[in-house]
């Protein structure tokens, strides 16, 4: 290589860089911090890989007692009959870098004040940061009537609580079209993940069966739990639009209150009063808390609309807790406006781990999350809506040649070949 | 977009395919320098690369048509999914993989006889 050429492949390299082809240099600490991460999934074992990286000489622990790791995106693909629940089960010990210690146990206590976290043997660990990252619970009993156990049997369905579930439900799917009937759908009033899954599920019912010729046979009914299918007013509008043109009725103000297996009846919470509906099948979604070891502790909001069910508190842009300035919550489990989805993650991970970074290197921590929530909307098999927004409700397309709001091919084709494998690149803390 | 810079693919494209993106990789390198090597050696016996070079795309194209309908199959969709430009524009540049590959088979092939004969008949300058 003569210097001609080598200038030329400096500069070349150079501009590249400028534009953004490669990815800056992640920032490093040495500091020797005692880290603590309450919960490996996606949130955890993302932080766990970029904080290995970043902090060689930290300490770190990460506290879980669940082996199995689920793609929980891809549950709507279970539901639809089209994945297997192997596609979506991976071994958390195979995403746990190499120097951080894993206690296989879950969390029982939080004490912030003492800089500790007690395990559900009583083991106490101390710590100088503490992520929380323990996702949320799903509280099926919290409709009267209903329990997890049911899912999969009497036209009740509910892809949320796991891959088998899911799996269960495609199958009362299927039995609802064979049969026939009224089909009931919906959503919680809760702080919920994935917001978008209760609406994927009825286009794929629906879809699933005009492709079977049963159409006809079955009437599919949405009962909204607010004024408004989904949050963010233009997806709204299009949701609405789309249900009208394919037949879903729309029932608002309808919050799922009791169920009755046996009479097939569902009693929703109304303004006007409950009302009880008759159905053949229902897609249950459980309102969802924060799990019980965070509502016991100090850590959630006190007051607001996100205390009821413990959501952490947590500054919306940088996560980190108010009152306990060396917390952070990360993923489904932060008690921010938005944010419960594995796109979420992607976005939160870095914002913490660099401002932490920088911190513990004695720099300012600039890092800011914007809200990002990414949620490809299935509308039938084979077509998605790529729907991303911020806290303000704002669509922020990643591809300017996509239009968030049309269904097209390409935005299944991420749903179904490129999420998953962007994912585990995640969780590796290398997305 | 910007957060999709080359390493970042990489890794995804490593997670979705595993030891099979080496593999493609591997096979695309293999089929690069097939190419290059059939072209030179078409330079040296004195052939034009034009009938080889024509084949080639006669067969990149058949190819490519072909697997535009069967891609969706592969996302589990069928050809109706499709919808709007960038849906058709995609679909292309997926089949154009397969295309490529057996264009440049093609070539090799083509380009291995028209040397071979050129061995036999000498081109006359």
């Amino acid at each position: 290589m003569n210097r001609r050429e080598l200038l030329l492949g400096v500069s070349a390299a150079g501009a590249l860089s400028a534009l953004g082809a490669f990815p800056a240099r992640a920032q490093i600490s040495s500091a020797r911090a005692r880290i603590v991460i309450a919960g490996a999934g996606a949130a955890g074992l993302s932080l766990a890989s970029r904080l290995s990286r970043q902090m060689e000489n930290a300490s770190i622990t990460i506290i879980d007692a669940k082996h199995e790791h689920h793609f929980q995106p891809g549950y709507t693909l279970i539901g639809a009959g089209l994945w297997q629940p192997t596609d979506v089960t991976f071994r958390n010990a195979d995403f746990i870098p190499p120097g951080i210690e894993w206690i296989e146990e879950g969390v029982a206590e939080f004490d912030p004040d003492a800089n500790r976290v007690a395990t559900t043997s009583g083991r106490s660990v101390n710590y100088d940061f503490l992520f929380v990252a323990t996702g949320l619970m799903l509280d099926y009993r919290g409709i009267q009537g209903m329990d997890e156990s049911l899912i999969g049997t009497d036209g009740i369905a509910s892809i949320y609580a796991g891959p088998e579930a899911a799996a269960a439900s495609f199958m009362e799917i299927e039995t609802f079209i064979d049969k026939g009937g009224v089909g009931l759908f919906g959503r919680p009033p809760t702080e919920m993940k994935c917001a978008g899954a209760p609406l994927k599920i009825t286009f794929i019912t629906d879809d699933r069966a005009r492709r079977r010729g049963r159409r006809d046979n079955v009437e599919l009914i949405y009962n909204a739990h607010a004024g408004a299918v989904f949050a963010i007013p233009p997806v709204n509008d299009k949701v609405k639009e789309m249900f009208a043109a394919r037949d879903v009725a729309v029932n608002y103000n309808h919050v799922l209150s009791a169920i009755d297996p046996d009479a097939k009846k569902a009693t929703y919470r109304t303004e006007g009063g409950d009302v009880t509906l008759d159905y053949d099948f229902i897609h249950v979604v459980p309102p969802m808390r924060a799990p019980e070891a965070v509502r016991n502790s100090p850590l959630p909001w006190q007051d607001g609309a996100l205390a009821a069910d413990g959501w952490i508190e947590a500054d919306k842009a940088t996560l980190r807790h108010p009152r306990f300035a060396n917390v952070f919550a990360v993923g489904d489990v932060a008690g921010v406006p938005r944010g419960k989805t594995a796109a979420s993650v992607k976005w939160q991970v870095p914002v913490v781990v660099d401002n932490l970074v920088a911190e513990t290197a004695g720099r300012d921590p600039t890092a800011t999350y914007n809200g990002y929530t990414s949620c490809p909307m299935v509308t039938a098999y084979g077509k998605a809506m790529l729907i991303e927004f911020d806290y303000d409700g704002t669509l922020i397309p990643s591809f300017p040649f996509i239009d968030p709001l049309e269904e097209r091919w390409i935005s299944w084709v991420i749903e179904e070949k490129g999420l998953k494998g962007a994912y585990r690149a995640m969780l590796r803390g290398r997305a | 977009m910007a957060d999709f810079n080359p390493v970042t693919l990489y890794f995804i494209l490593y997670e979705s395919m595993g030891v099979w993106l080496f593999i493609l990789a591997g096979v695309a390198i293999l089929l690069l320098v097939g190419v290059i090597m059939m072209t030179f050696r078409l330079g040296r016996t004195g052939r034009p690369a034009k009938r080889p070079a024509m084949a080639a795309i006669a067969a990149a194209l058949v190819v490519t048509v072909v697997f535009f309908f069967l891609v969706p199959r592969w996302t589990l969709a069928g050809i109706g999914a499709l919808s709007g430009v960038v849906d058709y524009a995609f679909a292309a540049l997926l089949a154009l993989v397969p295309g490529v590959a057996a264009g440049a088979i093609v070539f090799m092939l083509a380009a291995r006889r028209c040397t071979a004969k050129s061995m036999r008949q000498p081109v006359s300058a």
